[in-house]
């Protein structure tokens, strides 16, 4: 078992060694063969493990770290249902995205480098998946945010990706801050840093404390999982090369703040006003992603938002006490979120770089039927229609709340749906304006599509599959709930709160009737239809408001970037150069004005040195004697 | 072994010493140079596995030697090598052989005078790091502004003649509060026991009064905060290491700043633990001010060097709230952290310093899209910044938690501050490294990669900080008897008469 776990995390590992060692001198064929085959080992050990540990959570030192008095870093790996299903996820999305890579970035120089930080973001996710000391995961936690720095500026020519990735590993250290204050305060509280430990002793913890490491462990999800008001960094991480943003989307990145608070739940759980943060921050951010989707021209950045929006839900379900509903959704969302971008990547091949929603159109459905295919088994999904996993995993979070005891909920729910209704509508506008499009005024520059390598295409299809018909693997129908039952055993996680099976029905009817409303608006607004040649309006301020994500970027900079700059800019003109430096030079400038007055001392007269030797003496003898008295 | 002490100490002076008779032969030099240094760093190796804490000395001591130097003063030659002094000495000994690798080719100019002037540095702080008498102390602390005052003001850049006399003032200005309290402390201990003498065993059995004990740790702190340096005495360090030449660079800010560091830890503290214990918060602000300010100062600088200089305050600050905590885990981290900025700085000295040769420009602006050109250069440079900016598995990381970690054990607000600021380290370390490596392809920028020499320089930096970053546990374990004893010594009560029990075994 340990040996599993060791070659779990030891094969990206190396992988990424390889690369970064080898770096230049590196073939292109060995260079995709090792990484590839780095990450499909890595998923063979993670289900292997999964099948050795069989549902019992099992710790295991893998190496000593450093230790000094009682606080003790040593890399334990933990391997429970919770971190089994992480690790099986995160593998088998990267190997997909992987093998995606070998094709779409065939082109592209710097393959060593791609691989490499490929290969050690996976491993430094895998890292935060089974680490059980919270200075472990740590690590994993800011090795990660590097990868996606490296990654999202790959493209490092040019000054717009240098500054996406720059932000993205800044917003997200904003986090890692509080992940670290949060870990200072469990040491302070425990002197342990195991989270197995933590998650069975969280009781011991006060109130007070407990409220405090609640909302710094949803500040530290923030950052990581782009949530409000930390979220700026995900819509600008599609500078990166597509199958990078679908692994940050789906496996490796934005996961993890959620997965730390399932890790975690036991201590979050124990702060009702932690808790109601947390919905509430999911709820506000789920809105707000799916608001922002609506206005976008870029196919990613829809895409982008469309994650926020759903890491909304997660974090939502989580706070509604249903940490299994917030996983289940977490797992649905990796499916259909890593189809739509791998699929959105065929498209943006095919059209030699397009990323312009506006500029494609009913050919590309002609030249890309399968895509198109795959596409709209995404898109179904992501709309929560039934009986894909998407319908099944937003239905019970959003039942979730409903049942919950507290009125806050309520509204909570109300939000939820009308999510819900907007998430179809932008998901639909996507998917009309990519494949039903015809030719509009910007349409008819758009470069011809052209076919895409048919491996691109199969790596769609376990995805495509998995959207589809995942929901099997936790229904809401008699003992068909095998996640539920799968992590029982995780401290925290269980089957939600019953509901009556009226209100069950209700609600689910309901959704599924929501999901097609919002579909047939998008079909209404932006369906296919004998064009008509709209003149060219200038937008209004609703579409600014919405294409700028709320002018979260402009509120930032104004109240936080330039601030900042302005406040280094004075200090270190008037404070560092003209005030201590100033003071420290001055007083230089003072003594040797002091000088001159003492050099009046120096006569060259052998009589008043000897005078003034004298006197000397004679004081410190005085001020020894009155020291003896 | 004992010999092997005052050899380790003074090898590199004798070879100094021999360098001046070849100054005729550049090359000649830098091959005697770089074998003594060498030798030293193979004899400190051979002190560290030949050696244990001695059993009965609570202190951790693994060597010393004590013998009466100036009887009439009450002056001894009084080493001690405990494990903090250790790794400092290996710090020492292993930077040092780099300095003479990093500027092999850079000084063609009177290199006899410049190979002894590094040599001779490495005895003085050597000298610092050992000695256990504070006049002993005094003597090596001030002989190392000689020959770093000389390598500014002869081999440094266009402005060094102000910034060597800078550095000097600031520094001799320290130097002289802590002459006097040095005396002062040693007549008021002589007028007590009837004993006159500078041993550290026993000086700490001075009783104080509180005004006085005051005065004299406040020249202390000032004496040694300067060298750090704690922030509103900084500002000779960023003029100093700008002018400097590379090789004076990694020497003050990987040793000269340890010095400060170190004799508040030996001396300062444990010599005034009444007053120290008092200053704590005092301390606390001032180096986690210095963390907020430098990150502000240094994102607004034009001059690569002066940006990596401004880190240096940055990092010494956190060093400074180690010591302040003063509990085991902040203390280890604090000597750890040391050690690590001493790696991490100088590799980031030696990559400017590289860049520098080719481009003839230190200024960020002459610089852009580096990763096309040099990429094995941009992949060490960003290495080592992110060591730099603590990413965790490498050495920063290390020192850092722990010391947080130590702080929030007694000053939990400290510690979050310390965590709020560490991100700040980022913001201007990624500016650099978004300015030098990334941006367009530009075919004027430098173009020769690093050679055998430069990477024989760097790689065992990389080493180091990997070892540091994911292996620290050899290095704690050399530290951990030291540490406990003097975190036993302020905080504990009746420590200083445990330290003198054990002094005078």
């Amino acid at each position: 078992m340990k040996s599993l776990l060791m070659m779990l995390l030891l094969f990206p590992l190396l992988g990424g060694l390889y690369h970064a060692l080898l770096g230049v001198r590196l073939d292109r064929r060995w260079s995709e063969i090792v990484a590839v085959a780095a990450v499909a080992g890595s998923l063979i050990m993670a289900v292997a493990a999964a099948v050795v540990a069989g549902g019992r959570p099992v710790i295991f030192p893998l190496l000593e770290w450093f230790s000094v008095g009682e606080l003790a870093a040593s890399m334990d790996a933990m391997y429970d249902p919770l971190a089994a299903v992480m690790a099986v996820l995160v593998t088998f999305i990267a190997a997909l995205v992987h093998l995606f890579s070998v094709i779409y970035m065939r082109r592209e120089g710097g393959y060593a480098r791609y691989y490499c930080y490929l290969n050690l973001f996976v491993f430094f996710m895998l890292v935060i998946v089974t680490a059980d000391n919270l200075l472990f995961l740590f690590l994993g936690w800011e090795g990660v945010g590097f990868c996606s720095y490296a990654l999202i500026g790959f493209w490092y020519r040019d000054a717009y990706h240098a500054d996406a990735a720059r932000k993205a590993f800044l917003v997200t250290r904003i986090g890692s801050a509080a992940l670290g204050i949060a870990i200072g305060l469990f040491f302070t509280a425990f002197q342990s840093l195991s989270m197995d430990y933590i998650t069975h002793h969280a009781g011991m913890l006060s109130a007070g404390m407990v409220l405090a490491i609640g909302l710094l462990l949803l500040a530290a999800a923030a950052g990581k999982s782009a949530l409000l008001p930390l979220s700026i960094w995900l819509p600008d991480a599609m500078a990166g090369p597509t199958p990078v943003s679908a692994l940050i989307h789906a496996a490796t990145m934005v996961t993890a703040g959620v997965y730390l608070l399932l890790r975690l739940y036991p201590v979050l759980v124990l702060s009702p006003v932690a808790m109601g943060v947390t919905a509430a921050v999911g709820a506000v951010t789920a809105l707000y992603g799916a608001c922002s989707a609506l206005a976008q021209h870029d196919i990613k950045r829809v895409l982008a938002y469309s994650t926020v929006s759903q890491l909304g839900f997660m974090v939502l379900g989580i706070g509604a006490e249903d940490p299994t509903g917030g996983l289940f959704h977490l797992l649905s969302q990796a499916f259909f979120k890593a189809l739509l971008f791998l699929a959105a990547g065929c498209i943006i091949q095919s059209l030699s770089g397009e990323h312009d929603i506006f500029r494609m159109g009913r050919k590309v459905r002609h030249a890309l039927p399968k895509v198109y295919g795959c596409f709209l088994i995404g898109a179904l999904s992501l709309a929560a229609v039934p009986p894909t996993i998407g319908f099944f995993s937003k239905d019970r979070l959003l039942l979730t709340n409903l049942t919950h005891p507290s009125i806050f909920h309520a509204v909570l729910w109300i939000i939820g749906t009308l999510t819900t209704l907007i998430t179809a509508l932008y998901v639909f506008r996507l998917f009309f304006l990519v494949f039903y499009g015809g030719p509009g005024p910007k349409r008819t520059q758009a470069p011809e599509p052209g076919p895409v390598r048919p491996i691109l295409v199969w790596t769609l299809y376990p995805l495509a599959f998995l959207a589809l018909a995942g929901g099997v693997m936790n229904l809401p129908i008699g003992s068909w709930n095998f996640l539920d039952r799968y992590l029982m055993p995780v401290a925290g996680l269980g089957p939600p709160l019953e509901a009556s099976p009226s209100l069950e029905w209700g609600v689910r009817i309901g959704n599924a009737v929501v999901a097609l409303i919002g579909i047939g608006l998008a079909y209404l607004a932006y369906g296919p239809r004998p064009l008509k040649e709209k003149p060219a309006t200038a937008p209004d301020s609703m579409q600014n408001l919405l294409y700028s994500g709320f002018y979260l970027n402009k509120l930032y900079h104004r109240w936080v970037v330039r601030p900042y700059e302005q406040a280094a800019a004075f200090l270190s003109n008037r404070v560092d150069h003209g005030g201590v430096d100033a003071v420290m030079t001055g007083s230089g400038r003072l003594a040797s004005r002091w000088s001159m007055n003492l050099r009046l001392w120096t006569t060259g007269r052998l009589s008043t040195y000897l005078g003034v030797l004298l006197a000397g003496f004679t004081a410190m003898l005085v001020i020894l004697a009155l020291g003896l008295l | 072994m004992r010999l092997l002490l005052t050899l380790i100490l003074f090898l590199p002076l004798i070879g100094g010493i021999a360098v001046l008779f070849f100054r005729r032969h550049p090359d000649r030099c830098r091959w005697v140079s770089l074998g003594v240094t060498l030798a030293d760093l193979i004899l400190v190796l051979v002190v560290w596995f030949g050696t244990d804490p001695m059993p009965g000395a609570m202190d951790g001591r693994r060597l010393f030697v004590d013998l009466p130097w100036i009887p009439a003063l009450g002056i001894r030659y009084f080493l001690l090598l405990d494990g903090i002094s250790l790794v400092m000495i290996l710090l020492t000994a292993f930077l040092m052989v780099l300095c003479i690798l990093a500027s092999w080719r850079s000084i063609a100019d009177r290199a006899g005078i410049y190979y002894f002037a590094l040599l001779a540095t490495e005895t003085a702080v050597m000298g610092v790091f050992l000695a256990g008498d504070l006049f002993l102390f005094y003597l090596f602390w001030e002989l190392q502004l000689i020959p770093i005052f000389f390598l500014i003001g002869l081999w440094g850049h266009p402005d060094r003649v102000r910034a060597a006399v800078r550095f000097f003032i600031f520094s001799m200005a320290g130097g002289l509060l802590l002459l006097i309290a040095i005396i002062g402390l040693y007549l008021i201990h002589g007028a007590q026991t009837e004993v006159y003498g500078f041993a550290r065993y026993q000086l700490m059995n001075t009783t104080l009064g509180p005004a006085v004990e005051w005065w004299l740790f406040g020249a202390f702190l000032l004496g040694f905060g300067v060298k750090i340096p704690i922030v509103p005495v900084h500002t000779w360090l960023p003029d100093a290491h700008t002018e400097a030449p590379t090789a004076g660079s990694v020497i003050l800010a990987g040793l000269l700043l340890k010095t400060g560091a170190y004799g508040l830890l030996r001396f300062g503290f444990p010599l005034f633990p009444t007053a120290a214990a008092r200053s704590v918060p005092i301390l606390l602000t001032l180096g986690l001010v210095g963390l907020f300010y430098i990150a502000w100062i240094a994102l607004t600088q034009q001059d690569i060097k002066r940006i990596v200089a401004y880190s240096s305050i940055s990092h010494m600050g956190l060093v400074v709230v180690g010591l302040a905590v003063w509990n085991e885990i902040a203390l280890s981290g604090a000597v750890i952290q040391m050690v690590n900025h001493g790696i991490t700085t100088s590799a980031l000295f030696i990559l400017v310093g590289i860049l520098e040769e080719r481009g003839h420009s230190r200024q960020l602006g002459d610089y852009h899209g580096l990763w096309h050109r040099m990429p094995v250069f941009s992949g060490f440079f960003l290495f080592f910044a992110m060591a730099a900016v603590g990413l965790p598995g490498l050495n920063n990381f290390i020192g850092e938690i722990l010391i947080l970690m130590g702080t929030f054990q007694e000053w939990p607000a400290a510690g979050i501050i310390g965590f709020i600021g560490i991100v700040l380290t980022l913001i201007y370390f990624l500016r650099l490294v978004q300015n030098l490596l990334f941006g367009p392809v530009d075919e004027r920028m430098p173009g020769d990669d690093i050679t055998q020499r430069e990477a024989a320089v760097l790689i065992p930096l990389a080493l180091a900080v990997l070892w540091i970053g994911l292996h620290p546990g050899p290095l704690l374990d050399l530290l951990a008897p030291s540490v406990a004893h003097l975190a036993d010594l302020v905080g504990g009560n009746g420590g200083a008469a445990d330290y003198v029990a054990s002094g005078a075994m």
